[in-house]
C-alpha cells in the first residue's frame, strides 16, 4: 500500500490531473465516471476519511457546476480535493453514498441548494430548506439574487396561512428546569420502552449565511459573520476561514497573532467542555454537577472578557493577523485562572464521574463501533471514543500548534462514557498547552503587511474545534469579495450516528445518547414518541423521558 | 398591565428561533450561582401555557414561524416580551437573508397583519450576547423597577461658516482667529 | 472505585456563596470591554467609512437634499459591538464606551442620529459633501489647489481637465 506523499500522488496521477493549491493541499480533477473509484480508494486502502462536499456554480468562470469532495489523510497529512464537472443544462454525478454513507446529508444538501442530481443517491430528499419553498428555485445558484427570494419568490404569506392559532398544544407534566432549548426534533419508534427506530428532522436553524457572505459582505467582514454560526464554539469558525483565505492568497501571519489565536482556541475548548458536562449532568438528574460545573465555567468566560472584551464572539480576527494584544498583566491574570480551574476541577469533577449512577448510567450505552464511525466518517471525541485517533491539531498541525506538545487520548469502548472519560482528559491537556503557549509567547508584529487578495484562488482552512474537525472551503472573487464559501460544522457528520445508536436501547437513556455526540444544535425538549404496536403518538418533555431507572 | 414591585415572581417561557445559541446560553447563565436570578422570583418553565413572559432570541427563520406564532397565542393574556439579543431586535447581522423573516419588529407586522392582535408590552436586550447582568437589567426595567437609561438622541449642526475663496485657502489664519470652528480634530 | 456523596457535598459546602448583588449593587466590567457605540458629535465629519465596514449596516447615512443635510443614524438594536467603526473612523469620533445596560421599552429609542450641514456646487449648485468633511480635506491639500474643494465631483473633474495647475476660475 502507499504510503509516502509522493506514491499516493502517482496513484492519483492515473486518474487525472494533479495540482497543489496551497501548503499540503492538493486537487485532483477526475471525470464524472471515476469518481467512485477515487473516492473509494481514498477512504478505505489509503486510510484517509471523507470531510465535506461542496457544490459550486462556476458557469460564470468556466461553463460548469462543480463538485469537490475533500478528503483528509492523517498519515501522509495532506488533504486532497477530488474536483468533478458537472453538464450545466442537467447537472448529473454518480453519488458516493453507496460507498461512503458519511456523504448522505451532503450530498442532499448540494441537491436542494443548485439542483445538482446525485444518480444511485438512496434518498434524494428536502434537507434544509423549509418545507414550504417552492419547487425548481435553488438559492445558491448565481443567477438568482437575495432580493428576489426574499421579495418575489417567497412570501410570509405562504407560510403562516397554514397556520391556525387554535390548533391543539399538548401540556407537558409538571414544570421543571429543561435543558438548552433548539428547534429541532427527533421521532423515536418504540415498543413498550424499547427503541426500533428513529428519524431526525432539523435544520430550523438555516439563516442562509452562504448567500449572504457571496452577495453582501466583503472579505474582511465575513469572520464577524462566521463567528455568529456557533454559540458555544464561534471563535474556530473564525479562525478556520481566516486561515483559508490567508493559505489561498499566500499571506504570511507573524507568530505572535498564531499564538495569540491558539490561546483563545483552547480557552474556548475548555469552557466548551465544561458547558458540555454541566448539559450532560442535567440530563441525568444531577443537577448539582451542572451547577458546579458552571460555576467553574464563569472564571473563564471572565477570563475571555479580560482578553477580548466580550464574553462570547471575541471578534479578534481579520484577515492577516490579530486586532488586540495580549500584555503582561494579562498573561499573569490568565495562568491564576488556569490554576484555579485545574485544582477544582480536580477536586470536583473527579469525584463526580465516579459516582456509582453517573457509571452505571453512562456504560455501555449508544454503542458506536469502529467499523460504523468509519462508514459514517464521525469526527472529534465521537471518534476518538470508538477507536480511531484523529485530530487536526496533531495531524494536519495550524496556527501555533506545530510547536506544542500534546497527547490526543483515544478509547476503545465506544459508549457514552468513553466520550465522557475523552473529554475529561481534553480539559487538562488544554490546561497544559495553554501554560506553555503563555510562557512561551514571542514578541513581534500583530497584523501581516501585504494583504492582497488575488482573485479565483481556492483555499482550504481546517480547525478542531470542541466538536471535532471544521472545514472551511474558499473560492475568492472579485472587488474584495468571496466566490464561494462553504463552512462545514462536525455536527454535520456527527448526528447521523445517532440513528445508529439509538436502535435497541432504552427509551430513558435517549437524551444521554443525544447528548454525548455534543450536538452543536443541542438537545431540544421535544422529542416525538410513536409507539409501534399501541399506534399512538405522544409528544413528550426530554427531562420526562431521561427520568427513567438506572440499570 | 399591572406589573407589581418584584412582589409577585415571573416565569418565564423561553422560545429559541433559530438563533445561534450564544443568547440562549447567557439566558441559560442567568440561573447558575453567580447570577441566580431564583433569588427574585424569576422561574424556568417549559410549557407556554405556565408563563407569564416569553423571551425571544434569535432572528425568526422561515422555518420556525409557525411554531413561534403558535407558542406566542398559547401563552395566556396578561403577557410581555423580552426580545434578547441583536437578533431579536433587529434582525442581527442576517436581517436581510432569505430565510429570515427579521426581528420581533417583522414578526409583530405579521401578527398585525394577519391576526389583529394587540401588541403585549415589549422590552429590547440588544448586545451580541448580552451580558447576563444586561438581561436582569431588562427585565427590571420592564417591571418597572428600574429607569431606562438608553434614550433617543439627536443632533443638528447649527451654524456652519460660510464657505467662500477666501476663506477656504487662508484656513489656518481663520482658525487662529475665530477659535471654535468644528472640523473634525483629532 | 466509588465515590461517595459526601465528599461532594463537602466541596460544594467549600466553595460557598458567590452570588454577585447584582441588580442591587453595581457591577464593574474590565478595561477594554465593548459596550455601546455612540458618535461624538463635534468630531463627525460624515464621511461614512464607519457605514461601509459595519457588517449588519447598523450605521446607514442619507442625504435629505430639501434640507441640505447629511443624516447619520446608529442603531443599537442591530449593532454586534464588533468595534471595527472605531478602528476606522479618521476623527475617532465614534467610540465604544464600557456601557452595557442598553434595555428600553420602545425600540425608537435605540437610535441616534447626527445631521450635518452640507455645502453646495459652485458651479452647479448640487449638495454634495458635508462642510465638515471639506474643511478636514482641506488641511492637507496644498493651498493653490484648495478652491477646486468647493466645487462637486463633476465639476472638479471638468475644470481640471481644462486648467492644468492653477484652478484660477
Amino acid at each position: 500500500m502507499p504510503t509516502s506523499i509522493y506514491e499516493v500522488l502517482e496513484l492519483m496521477r492515473k486518474y487525472g490531473r494533479i495540482e497543489k493549491i496551497h501548503k499540503d493541499t492538493y486537487i485532483v480533477e477526475v471525470k464524472a465516471d471515476k469518481v467512485k473509484d477515487v473516492c473509494s480508494i481514498l477512504h478505505w486502502k489509503l486510510g484517509g476519511h471523507f470531510s465535506v462536499t461542496v457544490g459550486s456554480d462556476e458557469r460564470l468562470i468556466n461553463g460548469y457546476f462543480a463538485i469537490y469532495h475533500v478528503f483528509l489523510l492523517d498519515e501522509q497529512k495532506i488533504s486532497i480535493i477530488v474536483h468533478t464537472k458537472a453538464n450545466p443544462a442537467i447537472p448529473k454525478i454518480p453519488s458516493i453514498t453507496p460507498i461512503i454513507p458519511g456523504a448522505n446529508w451532503h450530498e442532499r444538501e448540494a441537491h436542494d441548494f443548485f439542483g445538482i442530481v446525485f444518480e444511485n443517491h438512496p434518498n434524494l430528499e428536502r434537507l434544509i430548506l423549509p418545507y414550504d419553498w417552492p419547487e425548481k428555485v435553488y438559492p445558491l445558484r448565481k443567477d438568482v439574487s437575495i432580493e428576489e427570494l426574499r421579495f418575489k419568490i417567497l412570501k410570509p404569506e405562504t407560510v403562516e396561512a397554514k397556520v391556525k392559532p387554535e390548533e391543539e398544544y399538548i401540556v407537558p407534566i409538571g414544570p421543571y428546569h429543561p435543558a438548552l432549548h433548539e428547534p429541532e426534533y427527533f421521532e423515536l419508534y418504540v415498543e413498550g420502552e424499547r427503541i426500533v427506530d428513529a428519524k431526525y428532522k432539523g435544520f430550523h436553524v438555516h439563516r442562509g449565511i452562504e448567500k449572504i457572505a457571496e452577495e453582501r459582505l466583503t472579505i474582511n467582514q465575513i469572520p464577524f459573520i462566521a463567528e455568529r454560526i456557533c454559540g458555544i464554539c464561534g471563535y474556530t469558525h473564525n479562525v478556520a476561514y481566516c486561515q483559508a483565505v490567508e493559505y489561498a492568497a499566500n499571506i504570511d501571519v507573524p507568530l505572535r497573532a498564531k499564538y495569540i489565536r491558539s490561546i483563545l482556541l483552547e480557552i474556548e475548548r475548555i469552557h466548551s467542555h465544561l458547558l458540555w458536562f454541566g448539559v450532560l449532568f442535567h440530563l441525568l438528574g444531577f443537577d448539582t454537577g451542572f451547577m458546579m460545573t458552571w460555576l467553574v465555567r464563569e472564571k473563564i468566560m471572565d477570563l475571555a472578557e479580560i482578553l477580548t472584551g466580550n464574553r462570547k464572539n471575541y471578534g479578534m480576527n481579520l484577515v492577516g493577523g490579530v486586532r488586540r494584544d495580549i500584555n503582561e498583566g494579562k498573561i499573569k491574570l490568565s495562568l491564576e485562572t488556569l490554576d484555579y480551574v485545574e485544582y477544582k476541577l480536580g477536586n470536583i469533577l473527579n469525584k463526580m464521574l465516579k459516582l456509582k449512577e453517573i457509571m452505571s448510567r453512562t456504560k455501555e450505552i449508544g454503542l458506536l463501533s469502529r467499523e460504523e464511525a468509519r462508514k459514517l466518517s464521525v469526527v472529534g471525541p465521537v471518534a476518538r471514543a470508538s477507536g480511531i485517533s484523529t485530530d487536526v491539531r496533531k495531524y494536519h498541525p495550524y496556527a501555533a500548534y506545530g510547536e506544542l506538545e500534546f497527547k490526543v487520548p483515544v478509547y476503545d469502548a465506544g459508549d457514552v462514557y468513553s466520550r465522557v472519560l475523552v473529554r475529561y482528559d481534553e480539559i487538562f491537556e488544554s490546561i497544559s498547552m495553554l501554560k506553555q503557549l503563555l510562557k512561551n509567547i514571542p514578541k513581534g508584529d500583530l497584523m501581516a503587511e501585504n494583504v492582497e487578495v488575488p482573485e479565483y484562488r481556492k483555499g482550504l482552512g481546517l480547525t478542531e474545534a470542541p466538536r471535532g474537525e471544521n472545514v472551511h472551503l474558499v473560492i475568492t472573487g472579485r472587488e474584495n469579495k468571496v466566490y464561494r464559501w462553504r463552512p462545514r460544522a462536525p455536527s454535520y457528520n456527527n448526528v447521523p450516528s445517532t440513528l445508529v445508536m439509538l436502535k435497541g436501547e432504552n427509551l430513558a437513556d435517549a437524551p444521554a445518547i443525544i447528548a454525548s455526540i455534543d450536538p452543536c444544535f443541542s438537545c431540544t425538549d421535544h422529542v416525538v414518541v410513536v409507539d409501534v404496536k399501541r399506534g399512538t403518538r405522544r409528544t413528550l418533555r426530554l427531562k420526562e423521558i431521561s427520568r427513567g431507572r438506572a440499570r | 398591565m399591572s406589573l407589581k414591585l418584584f412582589r409577585r415572581s415571573l416565569w418565564v417561557y423561553h422560545l429559541n428561533s433559530g438563533g445561534c445559541n450564544g443568547c440562549d446560553i447567557e439566558v441559560l447563565n442567568i440561573f447558575t450561582p453567580y447570577h441566580d436570578v431564583e433569588r427574585l422570583g424569576i422561574k424556568l418553565v417549559a410549557s407556554p401555557r405556565h408563563a407569564d413572559v416569553i423571551v425571544f432570541t434569535g432572528p425568526i427563520t422561515r422555518e420556525t414561524l409557525p411554531k413561534a406564532i403558535r407558542a406566542f397565542f398559547a401563552v395566556p393574556e396578561p403577557k410581555a416580551v423580552v426580545a434578547v439579543g441583536s437578533c431579536a431586535c433587529g434582525g442581527g447581522i442576517w436581517y436581510d437573508s432569505y430565510a429570515v423573516i427579521g426581528g420581533i419588529e417583522a414578526f409583530y407586522r405579521i401578527l398585525e397583519k394577519y391576526y389583529k392582535v394587540r401588541l403585549p408590552p415589549t422590552v429590547y436586550v440588544p448586545g451580541c450576547p448580552p451580558k447576563p447582568e444586561a438581561i436582569i437589567y431588562g427585565v427590571a426595567v420592564l417591571r418597572g423597577v428600574l429607569k431606562q437609561k438608553q434614550r433617543k438622541t439627536y443632533f443638528l449642526e447649527k451654524e456652519v461658516p460660510t464657505l467662500t475663496r477666501d476663506f477656504i485657502v487662508n484656513l489656518e489664519k481663520y482658525m487662529k482667529q475665530g477659535g471654535e470652528i468644528s472640523i473634525g480634530k483629532r | 472505585m466509588k465515590a461517595s456523596r459526601i465528599e461532594i457535598f463537602k466541596e460544594a459546602l467549600k466553595t460557598g456563596v458567590v452570588t454577585k448583588k447584582y441588580p442591587f449593587e453595581p457591577i464593574e466590567v474590565p478595561e477594554g470591554f465593548r459596550g455601546k457605540p455612540s458618535i461624538d458629535t463635534e468630531k463627525c465629519i460624515g464621511c461614512g467609512a464607519c457605514v461601509s465596514v459595519c457588517p449588519p449596516n447598523a450605521l446607514s447615512i442619507e442625504v435629505d437634499a430639501k434640507r441640505g443635510v447629511k443624516r447619520i443614524m446608529l442603531f443599537l438594536g442591530r449593532c454586534i459591538f464588533c468595534g471595527r467603526c472605531q478602528e476606522v473612523c479618521p476623527t475617532e469620533a465614534i467610540k465604544l464606551s464600557r456601557e452595557f445596560e442598553l434595555s428600553s421599552l420602545n425600540s425608537k429609542d435605540l437610535y441616534q442620529v447626527v445631521e450635518l450641514k452640507m455645502a453646495k456646487c459652485k458651479i452647479c449648485g448640487r449638495y454634495y459633501a458635508t462642510v465638515r468633511q471639506i474643511l478636514f480635506t482641506a488641511r492637507n491639500v496644498p493651498k493653490d489647489q484648495r478652491p477646486l474643494l468647493l466645487l462637486c465631483d463633476e465639476c472638479r473633474s471638468k475644470v481640471s481637465a481644462k486648467y492644468i495647475s492653477y484652478a484660477r476660475w
